[in-house]
């Protein structure tokens, strides 16, 4: 069953990669967040304490609704639509997308992990949404799909995390959750200030400190 | 009744029925837009007028505008002759036959093309462009998916590898998907083509086929519906169960053939032609589902 | 007040102060607070220190909290570098408020992200947890941002976003090698909870795969990295020195390059540890030191403004110190005593380089001149950390720069050696060429007077003479933490590890 979510996961990826409206791409975010939540309560089956089922909890909530609605209410206020010509255009980003799936797929074999037979997919997976998100990061005008792309690889630290570490502490799994929190809203305030000030949010136009 | 003479009537069924299809989407779309639509034998109505009628050559054409529209009808009537009927091998079938398939069909592509071409007209010139660059993102996903079925089932012909692919498994889900956009794709419906407009620049692949009349026109007509049964065979032989029994095989192939037009239907009278630049986004992710198919089946 | 309760003062209580500035209205309270705040957590943060220095290293918190000789050098940076900037801005502000640029609510930003910071930058140094560490430098991240943008205006905007985005996924990347680093320790014991505790890995340090630690100290160096200003991942160095207001850029360059430098540092000899690794880590750290040098060299040379000039410059102290921490041995000793000497020579400069900023309403090298008439104090300190960044005697920076040559020869790296001289030379051309005509040159008359009261003198003075009193002498305290420092990096012993004084 884990490797059918973690299918839906590189789907998603995917899809990140060929959107181009910030409504989808948000949809698919809040996907990822229900996702990672599901694959942190199922990964330790039976063996699962109520900690650990709190901290998924907590941490779909984060990431399946609260980060979503707070980007949807920044690109509601800064106006912003879509992402119209990336610097990687939409078929040239999904045909990378797949080396990026057959890198994370060579590395996921390769790196020596002990992981529980039931999570094949999750590593591989959770490398690919790493992949994507920088990606999305470098080949993106629009700062919204700059921070998007941060939550991606948010998003693939995390599985990564839950399919190899099992349980890390809670202090620290809270401490992750919060600065993610806060670096949403940090980000978010920052593209409304950009917004603002530039009346758009490409950021390849922002080039006046140079040297 | 023997394999072979299923195998062989299931053909007989499709160069009966194929024109039937488009009867089938047409009443479909006339459903959803509350009108009574065309006799559901209109399309035979059609041929056999086309070809009581004189055709019109142009002085400007060559053989191979009067060739285009027969090789058409060839090609495509060979190609039908490798698909499968539930368990039921096809007529001819042997290792690694979806090649054929796939080059057949690109030979019948070729021949348009270049009838299109031959007229001089930039009309059909830009058409032609158009199905080439489609055809160019289309073919790579169809072989894809093909390989990926292959390896995952491990048998190496159409007929064997058709039956095998159960939809359940995540991998054939992912090819069926992509083959369904592809479908779309290659018999120019909605999203990237629209049959009935009339508009020459919208058209891709109606206006390659704009100077073509008489009984040219009705080839060319005929081995339309018969890529489409082609291409709706291949698509139901993944999704509905294989049957071993002979003629039940035949029959639940024609009806997975008939309830895919009914699906093409649906998705003509519910979407809107996507924009010709988003197409090849269109292809590019029907490839990309291949592209991970083929990646979890070789992992 | 047992240590433990010292430990956890020294974390809540800027955070305290920085929960405080969120309440007040007046600029003046604001400001008060600054200076309240980095006084109290320099004066924990020393303290601290010298109780870990004379005593050992200090366990409490059940483990999550740890202070050995190397957090506890850079506590005592930390405490020297919050104090002096932690003045300065007050200065730099008070400037500001009667320049009128200073608005009340901006005022209250600085001072709650200030003192926040200086709690995050105390987090990190002290806690045991490797993941708690990580996420005491990412709030660093964020808090700072703002600090950057104190001011709005297109560029510091951009230098603001970029600093974030390049930042924050670096940060992510670190992240990502923490956890690789943890995987790889629980692939050696199964059921035991896991390791990121610093100790743990530590011991079990013999037992990793040699694989997972190379792809988890991979991420670990680009990440942190990256935060510390190694080429090529400096980018948004310049832009964030040279947009934020003088006692950001100072805070950055002289303590928050030093505390991602440590984040890597705390993993070296874990490394060292592996079998099959040992210096393969070290051989990174190198290399990307000497691009540091080049690159922060090269750059330079072509600079018009003054403080992404002392940017660049960081750049290439920052190398010079990834560069000894990348030999060993006698390198990482200079190193350290490099990383305390550069991060006063540099905070001179970037006092000196703000103030003056102020009297000409620039930062451009060509509309600063005559330093020296607009403000004696300012003229020299100017001028004087100018030396010192070059490596000039009788400063610090001279003995610690010397130290390292001496260890580039030392370990036989004669090629390296050659560069790094060809690169500082590059350095002194591209710093000196603009110091004698900012010093003296006769330039038009400063739009606006600056005051230059006591506290400034004070503040030069003391930096000044910490500068060449470390540079003539090196007293025996700081050689001794610096050789204590440097063997934890080096090769920890179990004797290192013993839990020194009980809470």
């Amino acid at each position: 069953m884990l490797d059918r979510l973690m299918l839906v996961l590189i789907l998603s990826d995917l899809a990140f990669l060929g959107v181009s409206r910030f409504s989808a791409a948000l949809s698919l975010l809040a996907l990822q967040g229900a996702l990672l939540g599901a694959l942190a309560l199922a990964a330790h089956g039976s063996a699962s304490t109520e900690r650990m089922v709190l901290l998924a909890l907590i941490g779909l909530i984060l990431r399946g609704v609260l980060f979503p609605w707070l980007l949807r209410r920044t690109a509601r206020r800064a106006e912003i639509v879509e992402e119209r010509n990336p610097l990687v255009g939409f078929a040239p980003s999904l045909l990378i997308g797949l080396v990026l799936l057959g890198i994370a797929m060579t590395l996921g074999a390769r790196l020596p992990l002990r992981t529980s037979p039931m999570l094949g997919l999750v590593v591989p997976a959770s490398l690919f949404t790493v992949f994507t998100g920088v990606f999305l990061v470098v080949a993106r005008r629009k700062a919204l799909s700059q921070c998007l792309g941060y939550l991606v690889l948010d998003n693939g630290i995390y599985g990564f995390g839950v399919a190899t570490v099992g349980n890390i502490p809670a202090l620290v799994e809270l401490g992750t959750l919060l600065d993610a929190l806060v670096a949403v809203l940090v980000m978010a305030i920052a593209m409304y200030r950009l917004r603002e000030e530039f009346d758009h949010m490409n950021t390849d136009q922002l080039d006046t400190l140079r040297g | 009744m023997n394999p072979m003479a299923t195998a062989w009537l299931e053909i007989g069924l499709a160069l009966l029925l194929a024109p039937l299809l488009n009867s089938v989407i047409s009443r479909v779309k006339a459903v959803f837009a509350g009108r009574q639509g065309p006799p559901l034998l209109q399309p035979y109505f059609d041929l056999a007028k086309l070809l009581r009628k004189g055709a019109v050559y142009s002085p400007t054409t060559t053989w191979i505008f009067r060739a285009g529209p027969i090789l058409g009808l060839a090609t495509t009537a060979a190609a039908l002759l490798l698909v499968p009927a539930g368990r039921i091998s096809a007529p001819v079938a042997f290792p690694a036959d979806f090649i054929l398939l796939a080059y057949l069909l690109a030979l019948g592509r070729f021949f348009t093309i270049s009838a299109a071409l031959d007229t001089g007209s930039s009309f059909e010139g830009m058409g032609a462009s158009r199905e080439a660059h489609f055809a160019a993102l289309a073919e790579p996903t169809l072989f894809l998916g093909l390989a990926a079925l292959a390896r995952k089932t491990g048998a190496l012909s159409l007929s064997q590898i058709l039956p095998a692919a159960s939809p359940l498994a995540p991998e054939v889900a992912l090819v069926a998907g992509a083959l369904a956009v592809v479908l779309l794709c290659e018999n120019s419906r909605i999203p990237f083509d629209d049959p009935n407009t009339h508009l020459e620049l919208t058209m891709v692949h109606e206006v390659m086929v704009l100077d073509h009349s008489g009984p040219d026109l009705a080839f060319i007509q005929y081995a339309a519906a018969l890529k489409l049964w082609l291409w709706s065979s291949l698509l139901a032989g993944l999704l509905v169960p294989p049957v071993a029994a002979a003629w039940p095989a035949s029959l639940t192939t024609t009806l997975g053939v008939f309830a895919l037009a009914g699906c093409i239907g649906v998705v003509e009278s519910t979407m809107a032609r996507v924009r010709l630049l988003r197409v090849p986004h269109l292809l590019a992710a029907a490839l990309a589902l291949s592209a991970v198919a083929t990646i979890l089946v070789v992992r | 007040m047992s240590a433990e309760h010292l430990l956890w003062l020294t974390v809540l209580g800027p955070a305290v102060f920085a929960l405080a500035a969120t309440l007040v209205r007046s600029t003046r309270a604001s400001l008060a607070i600054v200076a309240a705040g980095s006084l109290v957590s320099s004066a924990l943060n020393a303290l601290i220190a010298i109780l870990v220095l004379a005593r050992g290293p200090l366990l409490a918190g059940a483990g999550w909290f740890r202070v050995d000789a190397l957090s506890a050098c850079h506590l005592a940076l930390l405490a020297l570098v919050g104090a002096s900037s932690g003045l300065y801005a007050v200065i730099y502000l008070a400037e500001e408020l009667r320049q009128g640029s200073l608005t009340a609510r901006q005022a209250r930003h600085f001072a709650g992200l200030w003192c926040g910071t200086l709690a995050a930058l105390a987090f990190l140094l002290v806690s045991n947890n490797l993941g708690l560490m990580w996420v005491g430098l990412e709030t660093t991240t964020l808090l700072t941002a703002f600090l950057i943008a104190l001011h709005v205006s297109r560029e510091s905007l951009e230098a603001m976003w970029k600093y974030l985005l390049i930042c924050s996924v670096a940060i992510a990347f670190a992240f990502m090698g923490t956890l690789l680093a943890a995987a790889a320790a629980t692939t050696t014991h199964s059921g035991a909870p896991p390791a990121l505790f610093w100790t743990d890995l530590i011991a079990v340090a013999p037992r990793l795969d040699p694989a997972l630690m190379r792809a988890a100290f991979l991420f670990l160096i680009v990440g942190y990295g990256t935060k510390a200003g190694l080429a090529p991942m400096h980018n948004w160095l310049p832009d964030a020195h040279s947009q934020a207001p003088a006692p950001v850029s100072a805070l950055f360059s002289c303590f928050m390059l030093n505390a991602a430098l440590y984040c890597t540092l705390r993993f070296i000899p874990v490394m060292e540890g592996v079998p099959g690794c040992a210096g393969w880590a070290q051989g990174l750290l190198l290399g990307f030191g000497l691009i540091s040098v080049v690159v922060g060299a090269g750059f330079m040379l072509f600079q018009h403004d003054a403080k992404r000039l002392f940017a660049y410059c960081s750049v290439e102290h920052v190398g010079l110190i990834g560069l000894g921490l990348g030999l060993g041995g006698l390198g990482t000793v200079a190193a350290l005593l490099h990383s305390v000497n550069h991060s006063l020579a540099k905070a001179l400069a970037f006092f000196a380089a703000g103030r003056l900023g102020q009297a000409h309403g620039t930062h451009e090298i060509a509309h600063m001149s005559g330093a020296l008439r607009t403000s004696r104090a300012w003229g020299v300190a100017l001028l004087a950390s100018c030396l010192a960044l070059v490596g000039a005697a009788p400063f610090a920076t001279f003995l610690s720069e010397l130290l390292l040559l001496k260890a580039l020869f030392d370990h036989g790296r004669t090629a390296l050696l050659v560069v790094v001289l060809a690169a500082l030379g590059l350095a002194f051309v591209g710093l000196m060429r603009h110091a004698i005509r900012l010093a003296w040159a006769r330039g038009e008359e400063p739009p606006r007077r600056i005051t230059v009261g006591i506290a400034d003198v004070a503040l030069v003075s003391l930096v000044l003479a910490a500068l060449i009193a470390l540079g003539v002498v090196i007293p025996t305290p700081l050689r001794q933490a610096v050789q204590a420092a440097a063997a934890i990096v080096n090769a920890p012993s179990a004797a290192n590890l013993v839990a020194g004084v009980r809470p």
